[in-house]
């Protein structure tokens, strides 16, 4: 059976097709561009952090007694907490990584400001930082328990040794990607600071950042009154070290005050929560949308089977089989789902290029608009099925009989 | 005739309860996708003291990176912070009704009866802070220009830092240790949060307010940084505190009152002569950039409501169209299955309006049930958001308030989208020929 | 009552025209009760759904007791036709939602009519044609001449001048629908003018005058006419009232 008969019933009874056909095309354009943004956002989220984030956590130490000695004090908990079982290691430092807050540097190949640039975040630390986050040390060597400077008073500029990711090391030296152990890089002072291990990969402060991966690890400890400390526990041991590790602390000098205890989990969770929110919210749409495009598209046709069965009845009585009058409903509704899906087609662009620029989101990848094209043929299709097969039943004699 | 046509609607949706069930939820969860994006849209976009939005501004000088554009995506934005040296400089106009200067800080505060010590955040002000702000006062008040001159040891702390130093008891009068220093408590405020927290949106527009308010000088005398960000562009020795205070590095916010029309074009006036003064000494080497911004402008510059926000409400907006245009369809073929009767209604004298406002009535009934299971099921999403972001977002309740008067217009919405969405149906039905039904049967 | 001259009216389609009614010119007198008959396709339904309001005409004018309907706007039609036509249909057309009593309520509602007036219609109504004690039921509970006697209540709950019945006993077996011609004829006794469309000539002979319709206009030939004696004479005087069947 052709095409043309059906397009011109429906040329005559065109609101309802025409309200499918519109549905369709929104819920294409939704779609295709809410599925898009959510892939984005679960590709950002499964990111790998470098850092054995599940199993760590921090928390703030200030001292405020008139004479207090800082660097007693965290000499003194670092020692009880590396010795505390269920704890792998413990590090002192000036921000906690996935955290959302951090201080980051600007350094260059040259001195004098020359060569190749790159900012950079930084943590300030000891020797312990390696270990206690779990990342990797592709290349070199960690800086040693003499090399940490604990600095009593706010100086300008970091040690001369320093451990660097390797995504930092390969902006700054371009060229020589294999033999980056070594290299010595400068601040704006163009003071000099050598590379003595390479990092493989590791996140640091700002999730939304798109140079996140450039981290560097300087040992410098000071000056106080107030440090973080970042511990990181045996798997499986983190909510009971946490408890033993606040109330020691407590019990060690009552005389300074212990933050709140966070597990670094918590801290990602938290940064990631606007992308996370955004991508459960997105989902939520387009299950609901695809729901009520299939039961508008099944609603349209159980109408369109009801209202016809005389005429479905006639056809029968002429010879029609089945399977004709299936392929007469599957088509017409083949037709309309078209005709939403090109207009829909036009819509998506529109929307994923006006979201791009209006929002400086990504630009919409062509491969979710050919997915959500096919996607939604296969969900009138499916949508008509049913009420098809209810038309294929109607009794040819349905024909002589007034309703 | 009103109560009439809810009646045949009643009649007509024991008709066909599985499709009126359709229609009522997808109109439901249209709304309450759009109240839940709305909710947290709302929040942000509020304008904290409307009333004082034409009064209250927040100066912008560009004193940033001649080689760069401190935005490099909107490059005609000044910093959102500023100098020491800058605040300072502004603060010196006399032309405002009220000015502050401020920056965030922190520390440790003890005393009070039994407080266990503990690290606040301060927020480093002057006295106008809080007359311009209207910030509500359970005892005492704020400070004036004497004290921030001189500066005096005062303090103002929060109700619930006021809770836990003295129980609650005005403490107006006694004293309390904040970085190792002695501060005289002169005001407890009531409860108070703004938000979003306008007067601080670099540091987080949901962020809690500070637990005690001292005023700013103290922070130069007792060498105290920022608690919140920091930008520095040039390169400078800064190998003292007073080296610091002395770079071009950012951290002070200002806000001024200027109630007449006059005084904005004075202050604006005196900004640009302040840049060009500075530019003759060698500084802010940028072209003039200079703004002046309202409480509304300030956000808007500062993306408070974030795009991720904009682009969702447009979303749940989309959905709540498809949800409508799917609602239209079903309307529109429950009523022309129902034309003969329509017909027969028309051959006993229904006139056409009679019709059409029978079937409004029916969407609207629809549309107002829908309203309703729209919105309790957006407050139950705004509900589950919160309980389960809850956990590691803690500005959550300022950013997703549970807002009841987000239901109104939930319903507001829901019953005009309704009344549009039966407008076709119920028209097409009205114009029907009454004879060409009466046949047909 | 009724009274057309020269109605012409032509249904339209991309191909063809149809004129369903050509100069079609015919008297009615209040209190009578007329049958129309005619073949099928002659335009008989055509005249009965213009004689009701319910369908415009191209040409000629059509006066409604002594009210020119012709440039009527369709609020005004409809409210004449609440006010003062009554319809009978073969096919009953009550609403199924509906039970007997708001069916019968519908046009009254229309009136914007008190609710205590509508009551006291209602019942009335439903008296008349015996069917009081039904009131709750609705129309699937009904058989088909219990059907037609309650559309009859509805036609003439509202006290009309006119009442239009088209086939009104199509779809009834014999014995109804002699129930159901009786009604008809004491409603008429009772002063209100019936036009009946049927192709049954037994029904047309009760009727006081017949007209026939062809090709879209009044046949000169009636079959019937001759024995009928002068308008408002009853030739067939069965005196019957309807009983109520099952009450």
């Amino acid at each position: 059976m052709g095409l043309r008969p059906i397009l011109s019933s429906l040329m005559r009874n065109g609101a309802g097709a025409l309200l499918v056909a519109i549905q369709i095309a929104l819920t294409l354009a939704i779609v295709v561009n809410a599925v898009f943004v959510t892939s984005e956002r679960i590709t950002k989220m499964g990111r790998p952090s470098g850092i054995d984030d599940q199993n760590m956590f921090a928390l703030p130490v200030t001292g405020f007694e008139k004479n207090f000695d800082f660097f007693a004090m965290v000499r003194a908990d670092m020692a009880m907490l590396r010795d505390m079982p269920g704890v792998v290691d413990a590090m002192p430092s000036n921000h906690i990584p996935l955290s959302g807050g951090g201080s980051s540097t600007q350094f260059y190949s040259l001195p004098d400001k020359k060569g190749e640039k790159s900012p950079v975040a930084y943590y300030v630390t000891d020797e312990h930082a390696v270990n206690t986050l779990g990342v990797k040390l592709a290349d070199g060597k960690n800086f040693g328990a003499t090399d940490v400077e604990y600095r009593p008073k706010d100086v300008q500029g970091f040690p001369g040794t320093a451990v660097v990711t390797r995504a930092f090391a390969e902006v700054m030296f371009p060229k020589d990607k294999d033999n980056l152990v070594g290299k010595t890089m400068y601040d704006d002072q163009s003071k000099p600071i050598v590379i003595a291990g390479i990092i493989e990969q590791m996140h640091g402060a700002w999730v939304g950042w798109d140079k996140l991966d450039r981290v560097m690890l300087s040992p410098v400890v000071g000056p106080g009154p107030g440090i973080r400390y970042i511990v990181r526990t045996e798997p499986g041991k983190l909510d009971a070290v946490m408890a033993e590790v606040e109330a020691a602390l407590r019990k060690r000098d009552p005389n300074r005050v212990v933050g709140k205890l966070r597990t670094v989990k918590n801290y990602k969770q938290s940064s990631y929560a606007s992308d996370s929110l955004t991508a459960v919210t997105l989902s939520v749409v387009t299950g609901l949308v695809l729901v009520f495009s299939a039961l508008g598209i099944f609603g349209l046709a159980t109408f369109n089977v009801n209202t016809r069965t005389r005429q479905i009845g006639t056809r029968r009585a002429v010879g029609a089989r089945r399977r004709d009058i299936v392929s007469y409903f599957m088509a017409e509704n083949w037709l309309i789902t078209t005709l939403g899906v090109v207009v829909g087609c036009g819509l998506a662009l529109a929307v994923g290029f006006w979201l791009s620029n209006q929002f400086a989101l990504p630009r919409l990848n062509l491969y979710f608009l050919v997915g959500g094209v096919a996607g939604l043929w296969a969900l009138g299709q499916l949508a008509a099925w049913q009420p098809a097969l209810r038309a294929a039943k109607v009794s040819p004699a349905m024909a002589t009989r007034s309703v | 005739m009103f109560a009439y046509y809810l009646r045949l609607a009643l009649q007509s949706f024991r008709r066909n309860p599985g499709l009126t069930a359709l229609m009522v939820m997808a109109i439901a969860l249209g709304i309450s996708v759009c109240m839940v994006t709305l909710t947290s849209y709302r929040a942000a976009a509020r304008i904290p003291l409307p009333h004082k939005n034409e009064m209250l501004y927040a100066p912008n000088v560009d004193s940033w990176d001649p080689a760069q554009a401190y935005d490099k995506d909107n490059a005609t934005y000044a910093p959102d912070l500023q100098t020491y040296r800058d605040a300072r400089g502004l603060y010196a106009s006399t032309i405002p009704d009220r000015k502050i200067i401020m920056y965030k800080a922190g520390g440790v505060l003890s005393g009070g009866n039994n407080m266990a010590p503990e690290y606040v955040a301060a927020r480093m002000t002057t006295g106008d802070f809080f007359p311009m702000f209207e910030t509500p006062f359970l005892y005492g008040g704020g400070w004036n220009a004497k004290a921030d001159e001189g500066p005096e040891p005062v303090i103002v702390l929060s109700k619930e830092t006021n809770e836990k130093a003295f129980g609650g008891a005005n403490s107006v009068g006694k004293t309390v240790t904040w970085h190792d220093r002695e501060f005289r408590v002169v005001g407890v405020l009531n409860d108070w949060e703004p938000a979003p927290k306008f007067y601080d949106v670099s540091n987080g527009s949901f962020d809690d307010p500070e637990k005690v308010y001292v005023p700013v000088t103290w922070g130069q005398i007792m060498e105290l940084g920022s608690d919140g960000n920091t930008n520095c562009w040039k390169t400078e020795d800064i190998n003292s505190y007073q080296d610091f205070l002395n770079s071009e590095c950012i951290w002070w916010e200002s806000w001024v009152e200027l109630r007449t029309p006059a005084k904005v074009a004075a202050y604006r006036k005196f900004l640009d002569d302040y840049v060009i003064e500075q530019k003759s000494k060698g500084r802010f080497q940028r072209p003039l950039n200079n703004h002046l911004y309202t409480i509304e402008g300030w956000m808007q510059r500062n993306n408070v409501v974030g795009t991720d926000n904009k682009a969702m409400l447009i979303m749940a907006f989309a959905f709540l169209a498809v949800c409508l245009v799917n609602t239209v369809g079903l309307l529109l073929a429950k009523f022309l299955n129902a034309a003969p009767v329509a017909g027969v209604r028309r051959a006993l004298g229904a006139s056409r309006r009679d019709i059409f406002w029978q079937h409004l009535t029916e969407s609207g009934v629809i549309a107002v049930a829908g309203g309703i299971i729209g919105g309790v099921l957006g407050i139950g999403g705004v509900w589950a958001l919160r309980a389960w972001y809850g956990r590691f977002v803690q500005d959550l309740e300022r950013a997703l308030p549970v807002d009841y008067s987000t239901l109104g217009i939930a319903v507001a919405i829901s019953l005009a989208a309704g009344i549009i969405a039966g407008l076709y149906p119920a028209w097409r039905i009205g114009r029907a020929a009454p004879a060409s039904y009466l046949k047909v049967q | 009552m009724l009274s057309m001259k020269n109605v012409s009216k032509v249904f339209r389609t991309d191909l063809i025209e149809t004129h369903a009614l050509r100069d079609f010119s015919l008297e009615v007198k209040a209190g009578e009760f007329l049958a129309v008959t005619g073949p099928s396709g002659s335009g008989k339904t055509t005249f009965l759904n213009i004689a009701g309001l319910l369908e415009p005409y191209e040409t000629g004018s059509y006066k409604l007791d002594d009210v020119e309907v012709t440039d009527l706007s369709d609020d005004a039609r409809s409210a004449l036709r609440n006010q003062k036509i009554g319809f009978i249909f073969q096919s009953f057309n009550l609403m199924p939602d509906l039970n007997v009593y708001d069916n019968v309520d519908v046009p009254l509602r229309y009136r914007r009519m008190k609710s205590a007036e509508r009551d006291k219609r209602i019942t009335n109504a439903l008296e008349i044609v015996g069917l009081a004690a039904r009131m709750k039921h609705v129309p699937a509970q009904l058989s088909g001449g219990q059907q037609q006697r309650v559309a009859i209540a509805r036609a003439i709950a509202g006290d009309p001048k006119l009442v239009l019945a088209d086939e009104p006993t199509g779809n009834l077996d014999s014995l109804m629908a002699r129930q159901v011609m009786d009604l008809l004829e004491r409603i008429n006794e009772m002063g209100t003018t019936i036009i009946m469309v049927t192709h049954d000539p037994e029904l047309a002979r009760r009727a006081h005058r017949n007209v026939q319709v062809v090709d879209g206009q009044i046949s000169d030939f009636k079959p019937y006419e001759a024995h009928l004696a002068a308008p408002g004479a009853t030739p067939v005087a069965t005196g019957r009232v309807a009983t109520p069947a099952g009450a």
